[in-house]
């Protein structure tokens, strides 16, 4: 599995709507995820790649793209 | 900042009501809820807002129970259980409530959210980890974020979520899994069983919040353990009594020494003055009918469920079903859910309109609760409204598929 799809996995298992995420959903507006869903996801992340990310980095984002980008950017630039 | 800069930033966001010219909040109550019907601003309406589940908050025997007590004991005992405010009838409703949810022992606290609030500041320390349904009552997380120990919500009612978090968990001292029994915004009821289960497996504490499932669930209206048919929960249970127990107040129950621990330790309960006489000889009341009358009350209230239930399917109306008598409307926007709000009231019928931050966005609601003291032919002209809207308008809503 490459990383996009592993990171949009990790983000479709920590959200209430799951179906309805796609690379390019607006997780806020369009999904409606709210700041339990962002903890949860966060942790996840943190857990699957051994990683400390700064929840301010994560205000910015608002698709599974943009957070795709943020890891690759910031956080896990071995991949 | 000055204090009048500090005032002047608190604001609150009242932009549904104004723009539906409707604030749906803090409406003026000038009577009891009543034989199913309450009055808001002088205009007698259908109450399928109130937590009334039972239709006891104005039942003679109970008035006449607080009444007893009020003459025994007068207003307060103006102290906190530890000194003044533990009467003989307060030990009375701790053992009563305990048998009656099957639990070793039970304390009472002046409400439930403080029951809430103020549990894990007492039990839970900082290298514990705290596990929380993501939809659970405000009270709960305000307490479990309220001790400064880890804690973490888990997707709603997903037992698989909650595993993988436990799994994780190993290197806390003690992890606690928190959920509601009836989730109070669309009814959901937690898979409690399960939960219980892999709390066992993985050496974790259940707590439930059944402030909607007592009085409510159960076939003797026991609630979620009877319900789930739970004989030997190991945890901690807490409820609300200001809802089918139709008082106020709440509870804590479970094995005898964390209630004994928690009477000395617990400072919500140390060092607020105790629930007053009259609303314990209230309890006790409603409590005694319970046993006597469940049935009949709580057929008359599943009856009303399934006509809410029978009327609004294919209505167009977007029904947020339940197993629990909570039936919920799923609106578009917070404007929409106070439309729709202000149209059952402009009809005679009291509803409870969920909008954030009460809930996320895309889960505004409004609530209905039809309680066993809403008579059949209030329930028909409830009905009549909806038709009658839904052929109209539909606001707030979505067609269903
Ligand atoms: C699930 C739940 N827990 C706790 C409470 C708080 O209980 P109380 O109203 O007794 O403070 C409420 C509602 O009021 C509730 O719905």
């Amino acid at each position: 599995m490459n990383l996009q799809d592993k990171i949009l996995g990790i983000i479709k298992e920590n959200v209430e709507k799951s179906d309805a995420v796609d690379l390019e959903s607006d997780l806020r507006n369009e999904i409606g995820i709210d700041s339990f869903e962002v903890t949860m996801i966060i942790d996840a992340l943190e857990v699957e790649f051994g990683i400390t990310i700064d929840e301010t980095d994560f205000q910015k984002v608002s698709t599974a793209s943009d957070i795709v980008a943020l890891l690759k950017q910031q956080y896990i630039r071995d991949h | 900042m000055r204090p009048e800069d500090f005032f002047a930033q608190l604001t609150v966001d009242k932009s549904a009501g104004e723009k539906t010219g409707f604030n749906p909040y803090y409406h003026t109550v000038l009577s009891g809820t009543e034989n199913g019907v309450i009055s808001f601003e002088r205009e007698n309406l259908i109450d399928l807002a109130s937590n009334n589940y039972l239709g006891l908050a104005c039942d003679p025997r109970v008035k006449e129970g607080i009444e007893r007590a009020a003459r025994t004991y007068g207003a307060s005992l103006c102290g906190t259980p530890i000194a003044t405010g533990y009467t003989g009838e307060m030990a009375r409703l701790e053992k009563t409530l305990a048998r009656f949810v099957g639990l070793e022992a039970a304390l009472v606290f002046p409400s439930g959210y403080q029951a809430n609030a103020a549990l894990f500041s007492a039990i839970a320390q900082k290298q514990d980890l705290i596990l929380v349904d993501h939809y659970a009552h405000a009270s709960l997380i305000h307490g479990a974020k309220s001790t400064g120990c880890k804690f973490r919500p888990f997707l709603h009612n997903n037992m698989g979520h909650l595993e993988r978090q436990l799994q994780r968990a190993s290197s806390h001292r003690q992890v606690f899994v928190v959920t509601e029994s009836v989730f109070s915004i669309e009814g959901s009821i937690a898979p409690i069983k399960e939960l219980a289960e892999l709390c066992d497996h993985y050496n974790a504490l259940p707590v439930v919040d059944d402030s909607h499932g007592i009085g409510v669930l159960g076939t003797r209206g026991h609630g979620i353990l009877e319900h789930a048919d739970l004989e030997h929960f190991e945890g901690i249970y807490t409820a609300s009594l200001g809802k089918a127990l139709a008082n106020a107040g709440g509870m804590v129950a479970g094995p005898a020494n964390l209630i004994e621990y928690l009477r000395y330790y617990c400072p919500g309960l140390v060092y607020s003055t105790a629930l007053p006489p009259s609303t314990i000889g209230g309890v006790l009341a409603v409590l005694d009918i319970i046993e006597k009358e469940f049935h009949t009350l709580s057929g008359r209230m599943w009856r009303n469920k399934a006509m809410l239930v029978d009327g609004l399917c294919g209505s167009g109306f977007e029904i947020v079903d339940s197993e629990a008598p909570i039936t919920s409307i799923r609106c578009e926007s917070a404007e929409q859910t106070v439309a729709l709000s202000k149209l059952l009231f402009q009809n005679g019928i009291a509803s409870t309109p969920f909008i954030p931050p009460s809930v996320p966005s895309h889960a505004c609601t409004v609530r209905l609760i039809a309680g066993a003291g809403v008579s059949e032919e209030d329930m028909k002209r409830v009905l009549e409204v909806f038709q009658r809207i839904a052929v109209q308008e539909r606001p707030g809503t979505k067609k269903s598929p």
